[in-house]
């Protein structure tokens, strides 16, 4: 436990001053901040697609493919900082690029919003200078020189010569600014200060801000904030970010960042053997990750509550898909509906949903390492060697003697070279056994009754209910998050240097009372958003 | 509005082919209007790229090209399976090898090859130590290849003549194990339609067709001119690593710029190339939730076979399943990687899958003997390169690889030989030796304890 320092008097009265809101606890003073230098983010498929959705309305379509995202350290907004866009990559982004600007000059409302002016000619500069001058910043997330606007009002002016028509020339204007490097990568390196300090610029904050917050792009206040600098005072600076997550659109953020940190993608490419899973189906994955967003969507924003509730509540979301999985009644006819899990049912928060069961299981059965894998390394970011080469790795097959996989892990468990690290991750997933590979609620395996107790580091359980729990409990588990959040928010794994605001961060979080929404608002106004480094 | 026509070389859009009905002219017909309609014959420049410079006969590594595929599976084999029990010319083909004997003599069995880096990241060892002949990059849960992977060596020096430098295919839900360098990876293409329209869509010309003619072409390069104008003014103002990649970027950019361009000149005059008779489904839907991976892996070298021959690419690298991965093989009563650490005995599982991939291999290995080129086969031009990660999945291990080599290269590969390493030699000398077979100047492949200067000498010609 870290012990919390009393706030000086003076740097109380000086948040004060500028209208920024202090927390409602006391906490210890911001620890001095070594910047890093900046990373340029490439746009996930998800924030593509927001972004098109934000620019021109939603419902256009785009691509099912563009370039993968890939997870480092365990996420794709850290991928996002060194994948490249391969040739393919180009091709698709291309294809899409005009797929997008079609669909957009072809629907008369989604035209309208480009701008009023009305062509006189095929040819007309002046109208292309200023559809573009209106797309253009909220496109590439700053004013465009004049030079990149000259040169998209050129591309627009021959290709609506060649073609016949304004509108047919100005597509290739608007794929021209979604191929873009500056509209498929950020670019954040900030500008030297007056007083030495290198700090993201206006328009560079108020894209983090929004990408941070949304998933997406700033929207035409956070652009004009930006445009006039107002953003860059503390004062403004807490205003937006409130209004940010007081938006609708920070539902699409927190989902954004609820599914990366528990790999709930993966949910898309579940493969499990309906044979033996009579309860899976092909709308299973989907339905899991909808329980997990909309059970953190209303626990983070609408009750802003201890996010440690998200591994103890009875409190879900389901559909009937999942309802008929956990032999529950269904909360709602049609889609999902808010609802209370038995009390004696055996199964509570995140550890008793199948967007964890599921997908940290085996196609034909459940997998005791995967899950304790699972929470060792994503809920409690304990980093765990990966096994080494040359080992027969083979669990024993279940037989008369060994019915259970309890007892079958327990003989793997003798062999000392493969103990030293299952022993840390199998006993933690033998609690979970009660739940099959799809996450079923089963007493028995193979005729013997499931034994679900274990123990979590000194913490003993007596099944997945207590493991919730002890879960909950653990010193790991908010300062995971708070690492994890951090690495989401700027797009890299933390420097050495940068480890005490990190920690600083994490007694916020443990001072809130556990509530994730403020650590969101801390970390965006908190200095490794603000400030950053040399270019390197 | 004018309609806005595109060819559909790029090919993630809807599941329909493109009309052809009001296409633009095509040049023949353009060139036929300018002579008013009079019995006007255009001629192409025939079989001139089929002649040597004496013009008498068809020369591989000439007017044929040499060309490299990767056929790639993840988690191994079982080398008591699968080593035949003898090695030389006469040699009876193993267990899990015998699927190939319909191609026996086009192919040689290599086995006893070590990878020599140090097996450390399980599966990412062997698969960066064998395709790039260096450890992989660890930090932090990041693994990644230290540099090009064989099949990105091969293209940077025999894919720019082509359409595509490369093409990279997979017939299951896979990432690949192509890379540029570190972090830098080609993605293949998994879905056999989309495949189709990149290669065969709207823009495909058999030899003999006219050139696309199309306004749009030029209107596109120019978008992608300012796209590469973007990137280099991006890239002065980033630091070191973001500069790589967006170099990465711009020479996909400039890819495609050049592939538009081709677009617009006459097709290969190449006999063995021609539209594929049938379209791929448009798809492929798991079936009691098992991926359709025969029939996906098919479509995709029907495919690939033509797009060798049509000289639309010069590599490829296609992927049955990548390393670890979990794919319900039909019959299988778990996941691929869960057998082949659950399983226990001789893993009977295991094998049949392992017979099943090397079915595809076969498939690959007959499809590709049976376009007739100049006078042999597609095959004969070609080396297939069909590798895993490991040896025993079970236990990771990197030594006695399990490698299929087909095709003798335009007679520079050995074929029909089973050739054992009996001292563990280093895989990467068997890449030297491809490079070396596809006229590449390499004095090395690999680094540090994967390194080597020689090839091996007894598969080379």
């Amino acid at each position: 436990m870290r012990a919390s320092l009393v706030l000086p008097l003076f740097l109380l009265a000086s948040a004060c001053d500028e209208g920024v809101e202090e927390p409602p606890f006391e906490r210890g003073a911001e620890p001095a901040y070594s910047p890093e230098a900046p990373v340029a983010r490439r746009l996930t498929y998800d924030q593509y697609q927001n972004t098109v959705a934000d620019l021109f309305g939603e419902g256009i379509l785009i691509p099912g493919s563009l370039e993968p995202d890939t997870r480092v350290s365990g996420l794709y907004a850290v991928g996002a900082s060194v994948t490249s866009i391969s040739a393919l990559g180009v091709e698709r982004y291309e294809s899409a690029a005009f797929d997008v600007a079609e669909q957009v000059l072809a629907d008369p409302t989604r035209r309208a919003r480009l701008g009023s002016c009305s062509p006189g000619t095929v040819r007309d500069d002046a109208c292309a200078a200023e559809l573009i001058a209106n797309l253009g910043p909220a496109a590439w997330r700053r004013p465009l020189t004049d030079e990149e606007s000259a040169r998209l009002v050129t591309i627009a002016g021959d290709a609506a010569e060649a073609l016949g028509g304004f509108d047919a020339g100005f597509t290739y204007a608007v794929a021209a600014l979604l191929q873009s490097p500056h509209f498929l990568f950020r670019p954040e390196v900030g500008e030297l200060g007056e007083d030495g300090v290198r700090r993201y610029t206006a328009w560079e904050l108020a894209t983090r801000l929004s990408f941070f917050l949304w998933d997406g792009p700033p929207d035409e206040e956070l652009r004009a904030v930006a445009a006039s600098g107002a953003l860059l005072t503390d004062a403004e600076l807490a205003t937006q970010v409130d209004r940010l997550l007081a938006d609708a659109r920070a539902r699409r953020g927190l989902r954004a960042f609820v599914s990366d940190m528990l790999q709930l993608a993966d949910l898309d490419s579940l493969t499990k053997d309906p044979t033996i899973f009579v309860y899976t189906s092909a709308g299973l994955g989907a339905s899991a990750r909808e329980q997990t967003l909309l059970d953190a969507e209303s626990l983070v924003l609408d009750e802003d509550a201890d996010l440690r509730k998200l591994l103890t509540s009875t409190d879900t979301h389901l559909d009937r898909t999942l309802a008929a999985l956990y032999d529950v009644p269904a909360p709602a006819r049609e889609g999902f509906g808010a609802t209370r899990l038995p009390s004696s049912g055996g199964r509570r928060g995140f550890l008793g949903q199948a967007s964890f069961l599921a997908l940290q299981a085996h196609a034909t059965s459940t997998s005791v390492t995967l899950r304790g894998k699972f929470i060792r390394e994503v809920l409690l970011c304990q980093n765990l060697p990966s096994p080494p080469a040359g080992l027969n790795t083979a669990i024993p097959e279940a037989s008369e003697d060994l019915r259970t996989m309890r007892e079958r892990v327990a003989q793997h468990l003798e062999d000392p070279s493969c103990a030293s690290c299952h022993q840390v991750m199998d006993p933690i997933g033998l609690g979970l056994e009660n739940f099959d590979g799809v996450g079923r609620w089963r007493e028995e395996e193979n005729g013997v009754v499931i034994d679900p107790s274990g123990q979590l580091d000194q913490e003993t359980f007596a099944d997945a209910w207590e493991l919730g729990g002890t879960l909950a409990a653990h010193e790991d588990f908010g300062p995971c998050v708070n690492r994890t959040l951090f690495r989401y928010a700027t797009g890299r794994t933390e420097a050495d240097a940068e480890q005490p605001l990190v920690d600083w961060h994490a007694d916020g979080l443990q001072e809130s009372g556990y509530r994730l929404r403020f650590l969101m608002r801390d970390v965006a106004l908190g200095p490794a958003f603000r400030v950053v480094g040399e270019v390197q | 509005m004018s309609p806005i026509w595109r060819p559909g070389v790029v090919g993630v859009g809807p599941r329909t082919r493109k009309p052809r009905v009001g296409a633009p002219p095509s040049r023949r017909g353009f060139l036929r209007g300018m002579m008013q309609g009079s019995a006007v014959f255009v001629g192409l420049p025939l079989l001139e790229r089929m002649l040597n410079g004496n013009g008498t006969a068809l020369a591989c590594g000439g007017a044929i090209p040499k060309r490299f595929g990767l056929f790639f599976w993840g988690n191994g084999n079982n080398p008591t399976r699968w080593v035949p029990a003898t090695d030389g010319a006469d040699y009876a083909l193993s267990e899990q090898l015998a699927p190939l004997q319909n191609v026996k003599a086009k192919m040689s069995v290599v086995t006893g090859l070590s990878v020599k880096v140090p097996n450390l990241l399980p599966h990412t060892s062997g698969a960066g130590g064998l395709l790039t002949g260096m450890a992989p990059l660890s930090s932090d849960g990041n693994e990644t290849f230290a540099g090009p992977t064989i099949d990105q060596v091969v293209a940077a020096e025999v894919g720019g003549d082509s359409l595509y430098p490369s093409i990279q295919t997979a017939a299951t839900d896979a990432n690949g194990q192509s890379y540029n360098g570190p972090n830098s990876q080609n993605p293949p293409e998994t879905d056999p339609y989309t495949l189709y329209e990149r290669l065969f869509g709207a823009s495909f010309r058999e030899p003999g067709e006219e050139a696309v003619v199309d306004p749009t072409l030029g209107l596109r390069r120019s978008v992608l001119d300012s796209v590469s104008t973007d990137i280099v003014s991006l890239q002065s103002r980033l630091g070191a690593a973001d500069k790589a990649r967006l170099d990465q970027h711009l020479t996909g950019v400039r890819d495609l710029e050049t592939r538009l361009a081709r677009l617009e000149e006459d097709p290969p005059s190449l006999e063995a190339c021609s539209r594929p008779e049938s379209e791929p489904l448009a798809s492929y839907p798991d079936e009691e939730g098992r991926p359709q991976i025969s029939a996906r892996s098919r479509a995709m070298i029907d495919m690939l076979a033509m797009a060798f021959a049509c000289d639309q690419t010069r590599v490829f690298g296609h992927y049955v399943c990548d390393p670890v991965s979990n794919n319900l093989f039909p019959g299988a009563s778990a996941g691929h990687h869960n057998l082949t650490h659950d399983e226990g005995g001789d893993q009977p599982e295991v094998n049949a899958i392992t017979l099943q991939i090397v079915t595809e291999l076969a498939y690959l290995l007959e499809r590709f003997d049976s376009v007739v080129e100049a006078d042999g086969t597609l095959l004969d031009n070609c080396c297939i390169l069909g590798c895993s990660e490991v040896s025993l999945g079970q236990t990771h291990s990197l030594d006695d690889m399990p490698i299929v080599l087909g095709g003798g290269l335009c007679g520079t590969l050995r074929t029909g030989i089973h050739y054992r390493s009996y001292t563990g030699d280093n895989a990467s000398s068997l890449m030297l030796s491809i490079l070396r077979g596809m006229d590449i100047l390499a004095t090395s492949f690999g680094s540090e304890d994967a390194y080597t200067e020689s090839g091996l000498s007894g598969i080379e010609v």
